[in-house]
């Protein structure tokens, strides 16, 4: 008898131990990707001051890119037919205060108008991809774009709603700083999570974002730049959110569900034995 | 076996059976829910069956009681018994953990693909005869505007395709065109992506709006190109009575 006591309860502590592997397991699971790549941007919850300057911070090589393919823009006039960004690999972390975001993008060479853009829908509408133009069975919002270029040195932070309504807002909250080697540009945008601005995208923790993005490259071809204005590489809407605090109360609720499903059990016996006795 | 609980646990079993592998063979799969639902409903009848006929709830609920209570028990039995008991608890913590924890899925997207049109849209005919020169026409316009993303071959694999969420119609899938009518790719096409409703999302579509670029008499003679090289008929309204 001694030995079957041994037995289960050995074989309830191994089932107990079994689940809290299995739910650590499959709780850690990565983002679902998408047929063509990644679907989402995580934000990467981190401590400390986020490498909101630097393209090259060691930091960034820490955290897994998502990554998105991009089309010619053939929305609308004047649209281009080929583009030399074709893909894009997006990395992001925020500290529960300020954001940065880090676009890794090939692009053979170097030059004054190379220009790249984050766009993001504002507010509760939905606004098109492309520059929140109107839609016309839906009534459509703002969208904010991020907007940097390697002769600017800087980010401009814009608001539009329609093709020919892009305009810089009043508030300057963006900073950008691109660094281009081999090749391959990366370029961070940054900016604090919360703005007092109506006309920003508010990141709040935890909640889905839609995000875009667009390159242009700012080659001189027979006296021309390559790529300007409409005519960039351009992605559909994606998805992006700011990684939430972790939250240990979870697992006081769990332990509170095993309690009480011990407790029913044990006066669920209990009952049914009084019940037998009587 | 001979108890009633123990037979009726053999009814639900076959229940089960029938419900999920023999009736799907004759007609189309039950869902799940629905099972459950036939489920619930065989055990209520059963229960209240054997209460009814002399038996009373001690002697349907005693094997369960006795189970549970572990009186008389020894092996398999005991072993199953403990097992229930470490089991059922762990079962309700995963479930907290399931509903509370944050997840990490971006929100589910349902989107139409083939939306209603709307009413002005609804069974116009292609008003150009079907002519060798109008297709001719119409292959090439589509060669130079449509191409480039849904693809030289109508396959939905242009050039520019890659980029776009959702990915260009591919013609050539009976799924596509062929399940339309003419007048409703005149809609799509003059319209483009923003002139979906809502449930087609039309915030994520690149299709141009083509009505500020192309004359409708392009459009149809698009329509006659499209279904010509993809190998399609548009549906009809005759197919439809």
């Amino acid at each position: 008898m001694g030995y079957k006591k041994i037995f289960n309860v050995a074989l309830g502590l191994t089932l107990m131990v079994t689940g809290v592997w299995a739910s650590c397991v499959l709780a850690s699971d990565p983002p679902p990707e998408g047929e063509t790549g990644s679907v989402a941007v995580r934000l990467v919850l981190t401590e400390g001051a986020v490498p909101a300057d630097d393209p090259n911070a060691a930091v960034w090589n820490t955290i897994a890119p998502a990554e998105f393919k991009l089309a010619p823009q053939v929305h609308w006039p004047d649209r281009i037919q080929e583009v030399t960004v074709k893909s894009v690999k997006v990395r992001g972390m925020h500290n529960g205060q300020d954001l940065a975001i880090l676009l890794e993008y090939a692009d053979p060479s170097e030059d004054a108008a190379d220009a790249a853009a984050v766009e993001f829908m504002v507010g509760d509408k939905m606004a098109h991809f492309a520059h929140g133009q109107e839609m016309l069975q839906v009534e459509g919002g703002d969208v904010n774009i991020w907007y940097w270029k390697k002769e600017h040195g800087k980010a401009t932070d814009m608001t539009a709603k329609g093709f020919k309504t892009l305009r810089p807002q009043e508030n300057q909250d963006v900073s950008a700083t691109g660094a281009w080697q081999d090749g391959t540009w990366r370029v961070v945008f940054s900016r604090p999570l919360q703005t007092a601005d109506e006309l920003d995208v508010q990141v709040t923790p935890g909640e889905w974002r839609n995000v875009a993005f667009a390159f242009w490259d700012g080659e001189i071809v027979d006296g021309a730049v390559k790529e300007k204005g409409s005519q960039k590489a351009v992605s559909s809407w994606w998805y992006l959110r700011a990684e939430p605090p972790p939250d240990n109360s979870i697992y006081g609720y769990v332990v509170l569900g095993i309690v009480l499903a011990a407790g029913f059990e044990f006066f669920l016996v209990r009952k049914i034995r009084r019940g037998n006795e009587s | 076996m001979k108890g009633p609980l123990a037979k009726t646990a053999i009814l639900l079993v076959g229940m089960y059976v029938f419900l999920k592998f023999i009736l799907p063979l004759f007609t189309a799969p039950l869902p799940a829910s629905l099972i459950f639902l036939y489920l619930a409903l065989t055990f209520a009848s059963a229960m209240i069956f054997y209460t009814m006929s002399g038996g009373g709830l001690d002697e349907f609920m005693g094997p369960v009681g006795r189970f549970l209570t572990g009186s008389g028990q020894a092996g398999i039995a005991g072993t199953a018994r403990i097992l229930v008991f470490v089991l059922f608890p762990l079962l309700v913590g995963w479930q907290a953990y399931t509903r509370l924890a944050p997840s990490d899925m971006p929100p589910a997207e349902n989107r139409t693909i083939h939306p209603a049109p709307p009413g002005e849209f609804v069974g116009l005919a292609n008003p150009y005869p079907t002519t060798p020169e109008n297709i001719m026409m119409g292959k090439g316009l589509y060669a130079a505007f449509c191409s480039p993303c849904h693809g030289a071959n109508f396959d939905g694999k242009g050039p520019a395709a890659v980029g776009f969420n959702p990915p260009p119609a591919n013609f050539s899938d009976p799924g596509t065109i062929a399940q339309l009518q003419e007048s409703y790719l005149f809609w799509r096409i003059k319209k483009g992506g923003v002139g979906l409703p809502v449930e087609a999302m039309p915030w994520k579509s690149a299709m141009p709006r083509w009505e500020v670029e192309l004359p409708d008499e392009w459009i149809w003679k698009i329509i006659m190109g499209e279904y010509d090289g993809a190998g399609q008929s548009p549906r009809t309204w005759e197919e439809e009575e």
